[in-house]
C-alpha cells in the first residue's frame, strides 16, 4: 500500500480523492492496514496520521465538493454501520441462542425437581429441593443400559453399512459415464422425495414374510420373519436403501465430484483398477466427508422411531422408549397408565438421558459436523 | 455362434489378422463393402468378418504343433480403455440398483396397487385357500373406493390435509428467509462464532427425534405458569404493540394474524431451520473471496453486495432449500396427516392407508412442481 498520498486525505483536491477511494476503504476494513508489507524500511506511520475521523468529516463537510461529499458520506455511514452492526448481531445471536437453549435448560431445571414443585409458581429456574432420584427412576423404568446398547449396535452397524454402500454408489454416479445414468440418478432424487410412509407397508410385508424367489418357502415350507430382528434395519442399509439413503448418495456424489480428477489418474497409471483406486485414493481423501455423513447417519438412526416402530413390536431402542415415555414411567411408578402431566419431571429426565449420548458425541465432533459439510462443497 | 468352428476353415484369413492385428478393422470394412458383390464367397467373408471382429476383442493364436491345430486365446483389452472403465460404473451402483428395485420400486408399485384394492392380511392356511403361495396381503380390486372414501366419506382426512397445507407453505417461506438471514450472520467473522454455530446446529440433532414432541408439549402445557414471562417476550403482545404504533394493526385481520403466528412461533422456527442454515452456510462459503474484494473496491455497501452478488450465487441453493423444507415439513412424523396415515395402517387398513399416502404424495409433487417451475425462472446458474 502506498501511504504517502494518503496523508491528509481530507485536505486533498477532488481529483485525487477518487484514486484514493480504494485505499481508504481497505483501510476502513482492516484497521491495521497501515502495517502493510510494502512500507518496508520506512518508519511505520500511525493510523491517526492520515485517517479521517468521522468527526472531521462532519466538521469539514461544507467545504467538500459534490464528489467528495458522496465519497465521505459513504465512508461515514459505513463506519457507523461497522460500529452498530456487531451490537445488533450480538443481540440477535444471543437472543436466538437463548431460544434454542431454553428448552434444554428448562428440561434440566424441571428434571431436577420433585413433581410437586412443577406447579409451584414461585419457582422459575432453580428448584427448592434437588431430586436426583428422577433420573434413577427413569433409568430403571426404560431399562436405559439395555436400550442404549440395542440402539448403539443398531445405529453403528446400520450407519457403517449405509455409509459404505452409499459412498460406492455416489462415486459410481460421480465419476463414471454409463448408459442410463441420468435416469438412474433421477430415481435417486425420487428416493429423496417419496415419503417413507408410502413404501413402508409393502416393505414391512417383505420383511415379515421374507423370501428370496420363493426359495425359503420351497425349502422350509415357511417364509422367514425378519421383523423384530435387527436385520430389518441392516438389510436396507446394506442395499443402500436405509433411512435417508437417497440424500446420502446425493451428498457423496457432490463430495466426489469436488475432488480433483488427477488423483485418480495417477492411481490408474500405477495400474490400479477402479475399485482399488476408490479404496486407496478416494476414500482417504474424502475422509472428512465420510465422517460428516456418518455423523448425520448416526443422528438420523438415533432419532428414528417411525421406521423402527413399524419393524419392532417391542420397543427396545431409546427413541421408541421416549415416544411412549409417559406410559412407561407411569406404569413403572404407579402400576397403571396415568395422565402424562403428572409425570412431567420423569419425562424431562428421560429426554435428557435420551439426547445425552448424541449431544456428547456432537460436542467432540462438532468441528467435523459443521466444517466438514462446508468444505465438501455441498453447493456445487 | 459357430465362429470357432469356422475359424478352422478360414485359418489363413484369421492368421492374416493375427499377423497384422492393427489392420483387422480395415479388413472388416473392406469385407463388408465387397460382400454384396461376391455372392458365392459370402460365407467365407462373413466368417472372416467374424474372425476380425473376434480379433478386435481377443487375439486368436493358432499354432501348429505336430500337425495338430492348437488354438490359444490370449485375452487382451481391445475395448477402448475409457469405455471399459465406465462399465465399472455399473459395478459401483450394483448394490444400490438391486436394493432399489427390491426395496423401493417394487414397494412403490405394490403400494400403488394396494391403494386401488381392498386388502386383507392372511395367514398361511387362508392364503393357500385363496390361491396364494404364502402368507401375505390379499388384494381385491375395488374400483377406486379408497380414493372416493378419502374425499367423500372420511370426515377427518380433508380438513387435516387443507390444514397442513395452509400451515406448511407460509411456514416454509418464513423458514427460508430466516435461515438465510442467520446463515449470512454466521458466515461473518466475529468472536465466538464457533460457539454460535455449535448452538445453532444443535436443533439438527434433536429436532428429528421424539424429544421434540416433548419439548413442544412443554411449551404448550406451561404457557400459563412459570414460563409465561419468557414466551411473552416473543409473543403477540410486543409485536401487536409495535404494529399498533406503526398504525397497521387492524388494517387486515388476516395479515395481522399471519404476523402474530410467525412471531409467536419463533421457537418452532429456530428449531426447524437447523439443516437449512447448514445448507445456506455451505453455499455462502462458495462465494469467491475475489468477488468480495472486487465489490469492496467498487465501493459496494453490504446491502448491495448481498443483493447483487450473494443472492444470485446462492439462488440455486435457495431453490434446493425450499424443496427440502417443503418435503421435510410434509413428511415429518409430527405432521398431522402423516400420523393419520400411520394410524390407518396400524388398524390394518393397508389399502386405505396407501391411498391416503398417494393422495398426499400427489399433492406434494404438484406443489413442488409448481414451486420449482416458478422459482427456476429466477435462479441464476453460473454455467449457462
Amino acid at each position: 500500500m502506498t501511504d504517502n498520498n494518503l496523508n491528509n486525505v481530507a485536505n486533498q483536491p477532488a481529483e485525487n480523492v477518487t484514486e484514493n477511494i480504494a485505499e481508504t476503504i481497505a483501510d476502513i476494513n482492516a484497521g491495521a492496514a497501515v502495517a502493510a508489507p510494502t512500507s518496508g524500511g520506512k518508519p511505520k506511520k500511525k493510523k491517526s496520521d492520515y485517517r479521517v475521523t468521522n468527526f472531521e468529516i462532519i466538521r469539514n463537510y461544507r467545504h467538500y465538493t459534490t464528489k467528495e461529499r458522496k465519497h465521505y458520506k459513504y465512508i461515514f455511514w459505513r463506519r457507523i454501520g461497522s460500529y452498530v452492526w456487531p451490537f445488533f448481531r450480538f443481540v440477535i445471536i444471543f437472543g436466538l441462542s437463548f431460544v434454542i437453549l431454553y428448552p434444554i435448560l428448562y428440561m434440566l431445571s424441571t428434571s431436577l425437581r420433585p413433581q410437586v414443585e412443577m406447579n409451584d409458581p414461585s419457582i422459575m429456574w432453580i428448584p427448592k429441593t434437588i431430586r436426583f432420584e428422577n433420573f434413577v427412576e427413569v433409568w430403571k423404568a426404560i431399562e436405559y443400559p439395555q436400550a442404549l446398547w440395542n440402539t448403539l449396535v443398531l445405529n453403528i452397524v446400520s450407519s457403517v453399512l449405509q455409509v459404505g454402500t452409499c459412498a460406492l454408489t455416489g462415486y459410481g454416479f460421480a465419476r463414471f459415464k454409463f448408459k442410463g445414468k441420468s435416469f438412474l440418478f433421477a430415481i435417486v432424487l425420487l428416493q429423496i422425495i417419496v415419503p417413507v410412509q408410502i413404501i413402508l407397508i409393502p416393505q414391512y410385508m417383505q420383511f415379515r414374510y421374507f423370501d428370496i424367489f420363493g426359495l425359503f418357502n420351497a425349502v422350509f415350507g415357511e417364509t422367514l420373519t425378519l421383523t423384530n430382528t435387527n436385520f430389518a434395519m441392516y438389510i436396507p442399509a446394506l442395499f443402500c436403501n436405509g433411512i435417508r439413503a437417497g440424500l446420502f448418495i446425493y451428498l457423496f456424489r457432490q463430495f466426489f465430484r469436488g475432488l480433483p480428477k488427477e488423483l485418480e489418474d495417477a492411481a490408474y497409471l500405477d495400474g490400479c483398477g477402479p475399485f482399488k483406486t476408490f479404496i486407496s485414493v478416494m476414500v482417504p481423501n474424502a475422509a472428512s466427508s465420510f465422517l460428516t455423513v456418518f455423523i448425520f447417519s448416526i443422528v438420523w438412526y438415533w432419532n428414528d422411531y417411525y421406521v423402527s416402530s413399524m419393524y419392532f413390536s417391542n420397543a427396545n431402542t431409546i427413541s421408541m422408549k421416549i415416544e411412549n415415555i409417559a406410559t412407561t414411567v407411569s406404569l413403572y411408578l404407579t402400576g397403571e397408565v396415568g395422565n402424562a402431566l403428572d409425570f412431567m419431571v420423569w419425562m424431562e429426565a428421560g429426554c435428557l438421558l435420551a439426547i445425552a449420548p448424541i449431544v456428547i458425541m456432537y460436542i467432540f465432533l462438532q468441528r467435523y459436523f459443521t466444517e466438514g459439510i462446508e468444505r465438501a462443497g455441498l453447493a456445487n | 455362434m459357430s465362429d470357432e468352428k469356422n475359424l478352422g476353415k478360414t485359418e489363413e484369413v484369421a492368421a492374416e489378422t493375427i499377423a497384422a492385428p492393427t489392420e483387422s478393422v480395415k479388413t472388416e470394412e473392406t469385407v463388408r463393402e465387397e460382400a454384396p458383390k461376391a455372392a458365392p464367397r459370402v460365407s467365407a467373408h462373413n466368417t472372416a468378418a467374424a474372425a476380425a471382429y473376434n480379433a478386435s476383442n481377443e487375439e486368436v493364436d493358432i499354432r501348429r504343433k505336430g500337425g495338430e491345430k492348437v488354438q490359444v486365446k490370449i485375452k487382451t483389452n481391445k475395448i477402448p480403455y475409457e469405455k471399459k472403465k465406465n462399465l465399472y460404473g455399473y459395478g459401483f451402483i450394483a448394490l444400490w440398483a438391486v436394493g432399489t428395485i427390491w426395496l423401493f420400486i417394487i414397494p412403490v408399485i405394490k403400494s400403488l396397487w394396494y391403494s386401488l384394492c381392498d386388502t386383507w392380511l392372511l395367514d398361511k392356511s387362508e392364503a393357500l385357500l385363496r390361491g396364494m403361495t404364502s402368507a401375505g396381503i390379499y388384494t381385491e380390486w375395488n374400483n377406486f373406493y379408497n380414493f372416493r372414501r378419502a374425499f367423500t366419506i372420511d370426515t377427518n382426512f380433508t380438513p387435516l390435509l387443507t390444514g397442513s397445507l395452509a400451515e406448511i407453505l407460509p411456514q416454509a417461506v418464513v423458514i427460508l428467509i430466516f435461515s438465510l438471514f442467520i446463515a449470512v450472520i454466521l458466515n461473518q467473522k466475529f468472536r465466538g462464532r464457533t460457539l454460535a454455530r455449535a448452538i445453532f446446529f444443535l436443533p439438527v440433532l434433536i429436532a428429528t427425534g421424539p424429544v421434540i414432541s416433548v419439548i413442544n408439549g412443554d411449551m404448550a402445557s406451561q404457557g400459563v405458569s412459570d414460563a409465561a414471562q419468557f414466551s411473552s417476550l416473543f409473543k403477540t403482545d410486543l409485536v401487536s404493540e409495535l404494529m399498533e404504533f406503526i398504525g397497521i394493526y387492524n388494517i387486515n385481520q388476516q395479515f395481522t394474524e399471519f404476523i402474530e403466528n410467525i412471531t409467536s412461533n419463533v421457537l418452532n422456527l429456530v428449531w426447524n431451520s437447523g439443516i437449512q442454515i447448514l445448507i445456506f452456510l455451505s453455499a455462502l462459503q462458495n462465494i469467491p473471496p475475489s468477488a468480495k474484494e472486487a465489490a469492496n473496491m467498487e465501493g459496494a455497501t453490504a446491502w448491495e453486495f448481498f443483493w447483487k452478488i450473494t443472492f444470485p450465487i446462492i439462488s440455486p441453493m435457495i431453490l434446493a432449500n425450499l424443496v427440502y423444507t417443503i418435503i421435510d415439513a410434509f413428511v415429518s412424523t409430527d405432521n398431522e396427516v402423516m400420523r393419520y396415515v400411520l394410524a390407518q395402517s396400524t388398524n390394518w387398513e393397508h389399502g386405505y392407508a396407501a391411498a391416503l399416502a398417494w393422495i398426499y404424495f400427489a399433492i406434494i409433487g404438484a406443489i413442488l412442481g409448481i414451486v420449482c417451475l416458478i422459482i427456476n425462472r429466477f435462479v441464476y446458474y453460473e454455467n449457462e
